[in-house]
């Protein structure tokens, strides 16, 4: 049940050129290791590991193996790392950002896209204006800004943007907006 | 950072046993990405080429869904909780949402609940007295 903030082990083999080979020299180690933080921020996403957020440690640095024809040397690096996955049926807390009258978008850590449709947030009506909101029979408000605690029904991996959007719901005791 | 050697633990005051943890609370990731956030500025020549956004989205969320603080004190709750045989996800959603009552906490995390689960009404609302005591005195 992999959900969540979650530390993970990775293996990726950071590629250098050979120019860079002979320029650090004894700095090999602090250049694979600024290599990897570089292509590690640029990933940002994967379908398997969730949102990648940063190194925690380098584990193991393999033997370097030299690409024949480039002149370019493999290194394999263990490490591990932060990542964050969302799951069905976790329960989470978002900000929302956006109001429309058919739903809410939140954003929760990494995702930026977490819709809770109005079908799913149990008695709660749309009033219009120039901020709209939602509000129920209690006076208690779904608006821009505010906290809200949800359900997470699914999740989806957007392949050609590197991200994971959301669908929540309410249906639920203590789900709601908190104040 | 270097290989070989972890980062002393107890120097940065990430300790061991949230490093060796599969999932972390959201006040883990806060100390964590703090950390990194830090050494970053203070070591990288271009510290903003090894931040990404997600990295800062990460950070800001955590920072404000934190709701414990203090290093200390975020070892205690991962310690108190651990005594109480929960699996790694329902110790950081119980930390994560700090439940006031016994109602909510199983609302939060029904599985503890689950036939042959060893944990009664008792000892649930013995936790959640253990971590608002943590709250009180950070």
């Amino acid at each position: 049940k992999k959900k969540m903030f979650l530390q993970s082990k990775l293996s990726w083999n950071v590629v250098l050129s050979s120019e860079k080979l002979e320029t650090e020299g004894l700095k090999l180690q602090k250049a694979i290791i600024t290599h990897l933080l570089s292509v590690f921020a640029a990933k940002k996403a994967s379908k398997d590991h969730g949102y990648l957020l940063a190194v925690t440690t380098v584990d193991r640095i393999g033997e370097g193996r030299v690409r024949q024809h480039s002149g370019e040397v493999l290194f394999p690096v263990e490490f591990s790392c932060v990542a964050f996955r969302m799951a069905t049926g976790e329960i989470l807390e978002g900000t929302v950002h956006k109001i429309l009258k058919h739903g809410v978008f939140m954003r929760c850590g990494p995702v930026e896209n977490v819709y809770l449709t109005h079908q799913k947030m149990k008695d709660y009506e749309y009033v219009p204006g120039e901020n709209p909101y939602f509000m129920n029979a209690k006076s208690s408000r779904i608006e821009r800004g505010g906290v809200v605690r949800f359900l997470v029904m699914g999740v989806k991996f957007v392949e050609n943007e590197k991200e994971f959007q959301a669908v929540a719901s309410l249906d639920g005791d203590y789900l709601g907006p908190l104040s | 950072m270097s290989t070989g050697e972890e980062e002393n633990a107890a120097e940065l005051k990430i300790p061991d046993e949230f490093l060796k943890a599969k999932c972390l609370m959201n006040c883990e990731v806060a100390l964590i990405l703090e950390h990194k956030y830090e050494q970053l500025q203070q070591t990288a020549d271009d510290p903003m080429n090894q931040m990404s956004q997600v990295f800062e989205k990460s950070h800001q969320y955590v920072k404000r869904f934190s709701r414990y603080k203090n290093p200390d004190a975020v070892r205690q709750v991962r310690e108190i909780l651990s005594r109480y045989q929960l699996a790694e996800f329902e110790l950081c959603v119980l930390g994560n949402l700090c439940p006031e009552t016994v109602e909510e906490a199983i609302s939060m995390v029904p599985s503890i609940k689950a036939k042959g689960r060893a944990l009664d009404d008792e000892a649930i609302e013995k936790m959640l007295n253990d971590l608002s005591l943590i709250k009180k005195f950070e």
